[in-house]
């Protein structure tokens, strides 16, 4: 029984009212005098469609909707399940249309909408300084700038410093080097940080000279303190001080910056710091109402007026920027441009669909008529066509989550845990990447919308028809007109993927460019290990540390299977940047104020060998370049080229400030990509290390074997020197390079995915389409090879069809992937204007496919056999 | 083509359709046959009702519980199903009657103003 029972007596109740209608009409007739069999005729004309009318009276029964819906899903259902390979295929089509938009909106959602876990993360920014006379357009201010914005600001209601660096906990196994920030001590408040064990720093942590206090994080509590629930007052060494753990936060607290331990910053501390030191990342909570314009330009007019005060601030701008923006900057155009390109794909899933259902209805088009017929009205009919496309969405939909489900989480960990945070220096950890309730909810929504779009097309087309002309056999004047929808079909599909293609070919071109840029090192056979000093305790004297350092690099170097080892203050391509100003002294061209911009590093001597790095003039550094030796700098071919284009820049001398110390140039050497493969060069000066020491540098080994197998090596070599010293971010030199490409590889691969999947979808539309057309010609073939007509002729009449749609798609896809390369350019590299060789190659890689795509239709064509094709009419 | 014929005029009709049917069940209970024989006969064979607006009316009349239905054996011996006015429905046959006279006398009144 299909229908409940109360509604099926109901049925029968109608049916049976119905028939005792026309029984008494019939009797009266009889008694009238009518002869019975004229009677029966007569009650029954006078009835009228008696179907109809059962249905308009239904409609009466209110609840009708639910009974409907209920009948026309159960008719749905049963007619997809009697053509399961058609259903298979829509669906599958529509699982991957809708299963890519859900898994590309599931990462768009979790990395770009949903808000970062503070209080009040709408109103949290950024504050950056720019100085673009120094071509700096991101970086810290200084500490005592940062204090003068928080007293004189009315923008905010609060500002926080940070400090990003590492402390190095010691005690249990291996050094530790954890990532932590330095802060002010309202930095947890402003971000409404809660603690599960002990409490947030107070207010007098951050007076009177440094308290030697540490709140960390769950996850570091939980895996260097194995949950230990008694962590409150236990001491930690860090960097050789001994710290009290005051706090443990709760784990929903997530900086995008890795950290796991906070330490506070003194204010006094603060307030002496150099105005020129542009070492901090300042956090702004903004007032209710006030925008981020207007915050910027408060900041501005106090940093003007600082610098009628202090010559150093002059031409410091602030820039302010949304804090979750400046996280998300780097990948939000990428993952815009693949939500921009599943969407395409979607649209083209679901034009296929919508072909797939225009043939199947062109063939069911005399039951629809004898529904008709027997009283359903088009309305129905209609919806019964929308039952049937929902139904098929829906299922689709689901598969689609089923494919999301699994994708998404293949796609999380193909992406980089961390990705650089734009001109700034830094990186930014990406948040976890899951499938909640919103992408459910998109997942719906876009499953219905694409079944009324699919499903839309042939139930206009299919409820409107006219009975008669449907019940007769052989009737061709409408199966025209489907032809021509499915043709207007498919040229939409082709057009659609062509522009998916010309986007893919554009990032393919880039990539491969990107591919080919000379990083200006040679990057095989190179290990990196990095390692801080900790100079609050052991190394607070600078020529401590170079000693250290000195004495490390011996040691490393004296590791069998090391080629050659060197120490460089930052490894390219890592997203630290260092930046000075020079002058010139004594030059003739070159004025001795002209403040000269340039990046800074210092290295060891053999660092340009090691590195591969050519020397184009001049020598490198040697271990004869030591404290007590001339001081001595080299520059990059860049900086040579801008300033000292006519003259020989060795020999010359220059200081880093008016005061300084005057350095001579011993040597040029070749420049190096710092911040990006993508990236211009940047003029670049380097200095001894033993002449300007630091405390974070990175030991670069050529080995002459598998780096990575040397890691140990160096390790204990490096603790044969300090057994405490921390050595972390050991990687070969190969992979921080494909790391930088990692994200472009990553959204090219999508890309290339999608344009495929759309090509393929293509491909099976042309085809449908072609061979529909055959199987609607057949006859017509017949008569042309009665006539006489070659094989070859009926070949090229049933291509030229599937052609013609081609190039109409192609023409109209390549109109509309004008634009795209503009559209595209913040993720394409060294792509300017229109790219012709990648618009060509895609239309003709369009244009093979769908050659092939008619030609398999096409060529059954001509397999017909005249007699039989005329007879089957 | 006839279907929409009737169904513009079904429209036309409407409210005095449900009028009629009323009218025609105040002197006890009839089935869809009888109503339509009886509206033919006492309109002197002016309004042929067609049952694709018969049935349609009876059924909502029935769901807005002015009729109610049951089923019976005839004097024939056939099983039918006969509608009798509910006291919701006759107090409908009350208002609706009124506001009919109230509209004929006022259309009258128009056609005719003299008389006034």
């Amino acid at each position: 029984m299909r229908f409940p029972f109360w509604r099926s007596k109901r049925e029968e109740e109608l049916e049976k009212e119905m028939t005792s209608h026309i029984e008494m009409s019939v009797e009266d007739r009889i008694d009238r005098g009518e002869m019975p069999a004229d009677a029966v005729v007569c009650a029954r004309r006078q009835l009228g469609n008696a179907g109809h009318i059962k249905e308009i009276t239904r409609n009466e029964w209110g609840w009708m909707w639910v009974e409907r819906l209920g009948q026309d899903v159960r008719y749905g259902a049963r007619i997809l399940a009697a053509r399961p390979g058609f259903t298979l295929i829509a669906i599958l089509t529509l699982a991957l249309g809708i299963g890519a938009n859900s898994t590309i909106f599931s990462f768009v959602n979790s990395i770009l909408l949903r808000p970062l876990p503070f209080k009040n993360s709408d109103r949290l920014v950024e504050v950056w300084e720019a100085n673009s006379q120094r071509g700096i357009n991101r970086t810290g201010p200084s500490s005592p700038t940062f204090l003068d914005w928080q007293e004189q600001s009315k923008s905010f209601e609060d500002m926080a410093l940070f400090e990003i660096g590492s402390g190095t906990f010691i005690g249990g196994g291996e050094p530790q080097q954890v990532p932590a920030l330095r802060v002010t001590t309202n930095f947890l408040s402003v971000l409404g940080a809660q603690t599960t064990h002990g409490r947030l720093f107070l207010p007098e942590e951050g007076f009177g000279g440094r308290t030697n206090v540490v709140i960390i994080t769950d996850s570091f509590w939980r895996s260097y303190f194995k949950a230990d629930h008694n962590v409150i007052g236990q001491k930690a060494n860090i960097d050789g001080l001994i710290y009290t753990i005051v706090g443990v936060l709760s784990p929903q607290f997530r900086f995008p910056i890795a950290s796991e331990g906070f330490v506070p910053w003194p204010n006094d501390e603060l307030r002496q710091r150099p105005r020129d030191a542009h070492d901090f990342g300042v956090l702004g909570h903004l007032r209710s109402g006030v925008t981020v314009q207007q915050a910027n330009a408060e900041l501005n007019t106090i940093n003007h007026n600082l610098a009628r005060n202090f010559r150093v601030m002059e031409n410091w701008n602030v820039t302010v920027v949304p804090f979750q923006q400046v996280m998300v900057e780097y990948i939000r155009p990428a993952l815009l441009v693949l939500l921009g390109a599943v969407a395409f794909v979607l649209l083209i899933a679901c034009t296929n669909v919508a072909t797939l259902l225009v043939a199947r209805g062109a063939s069911r088009q005399r039951e629809i008529a004898v529904r008709l017929a027997l009283g359903a009205s088009r309305w129905r009919l209609f919806r019964q066509f929308i039952t049937e496309s929902l139904l098929l969405g829906l299922t689709g939909g689901l598969a689609g989550l089923f494919i999301a489900y699994w994708s998404t989480g293949l796609l999380r960990s193909a992406l980089p845990a961390q990705i650089p945070i734009p001109e700034a220096g830094a990186n930014a950890l990406l948040p976890s990447v899951d499938i909640d309730l919103k992408v459910l909810l998109f997942t719906l929504i876009i499953s219905l919308l694409a079944s009324v779009f699919f499903g839309g097309i042939p139930a206009i087309v299919f409820s409107t028809p006219n009975p008669g002309d449907a019940m007769k056999s052989g009737s061709r004047g409408s199966a025209a007109g489907h032809q021509r929808i499915r043709g207007v079909l498919v040229v939409s599909e082709v057009a659609l993927s062509l522009v998916l293609l010309v986007g893919a070919g554009l990032m393919i071109h880039s990539f491969l460019r990107l591919e080919h840029v000379n990083p200006g090192f040679q990057s095989d056979h190179l290990l990196t290990l990095e390692m801080e000093l900790p100079t609050d305790s052991k190394y607070r004297e600078i020529p401590q540390r170079a000693l250290v350092f000195k004495r490390i690099l011996e040691s490393a170097r004296n590791v069998p299977g090391v080629r050659s080892a060197a120490l460089t203050e930052i490894v390219p391509l890592t997203q630290r940047d260092d930046s000075t100003a020079f002058l010139v002294d004594g030059s003739v061209s070159i004025a001795s104020d002209l403040r000269i911009p340039a990046q800074f590093r210092s290295v060891s001597a053999g660092y340009f060998r090691t590195m591969g790095i050519p020397v184009l003039n001049g020598r490198e550094f040697t271990d004869s370049d030591n404290m007590e030796s001339p001081s001595v700098v080299l520059i990059d071919r860049v900086l040579a080229s801008i300033y000292w284009q006519h003259e020989n820049p060795i020999g010359q001398h220059i200081k880093f400030s008016a005061t300084g110390r005057l350095r001579e140039i011993v040597g040029v050497v070749g420049s190096v990509k710092q911040d990006g493969l993508d990236q211009q060069d940047s003029p670049m000066i380097y200095a001894p290390f033993t002449q300007v020491p630091q405390q974070l540098m990175s030991l670069v080994v050529k080995t002459d074997s598998t780096p990575e197998l040397m890691a140990n090596d160096l390790k204990a070599a490096i603790w044969s020197v300090d057994k405490d010293q921390p050595v972390y971010n050991i990687r070969t030199m190969d992979a921080i390079v494909s790391e930088t490409k990692s994200t472009p590889k990553l959204s090219l691969t999508l890309m290339a995915v999608f344009a495929g999947l759309a090509l393929l979808l293509a491909a099976i539309g042309i085809y449908g389409v072609i061979s529909y057309s055959v199987s609607q010609c057949n006859r017509e073939i017949g008569i042309r090879m009665a006539l006489g007509a070659q094989t070859g002729d009926v070949l090229k009449l049933m291509l030229g069809n599937g052609m013609l749609l081609t190039l109409i798609g192609v023409i109209v896809g390549l109109t509309a992937s004008l634009g795209l390369s503009r559209v595209m350019s913040t993720i394409l590299y060294g792509m300017t204007g229109t790219d012709f060789v990648t618009l060509a190659s895609v239309s003709f890689l369009l244009i093979a496919v769908s050659l092939v795509a008619s030609y398999i239709p096409a060529r059954r064509a001509t397999r017909v056999d005249p007699m039989v094709a005329l007879r089957s009419e | 083509m006839a279907k929409e014929g009737y169904q513009s005029r079904m429209e036309l009709l409407q409210g005095t359709l449900d009028m009629l049917i009323l009218q025609t069940l105040q002197w006890g209970p009839r089935h869809g046959y009888g109503i339509s024989q009886a509206m033919a006969s006492w309109s002197g064979d002016l309004f042929q009702v067609d049952t694709g607006s018969l049935y349609p009316a009876l059924h909502r009349l029935e769901r807005k519980k002015l009729v109610s239905s049951k089923w019976k054996v005839s004097e024939t011996g056939r099983e039918v199903k006969i509608y009798s006015l509910t006291t919701k429905g006759k107090k409908q046959l009350l208002s609706e009657r009124s506001r009919w006279e109230q509209l004929t006398s006022g259309i009258a009144g128009i056609l005719s103003p003299e008389g006034k």
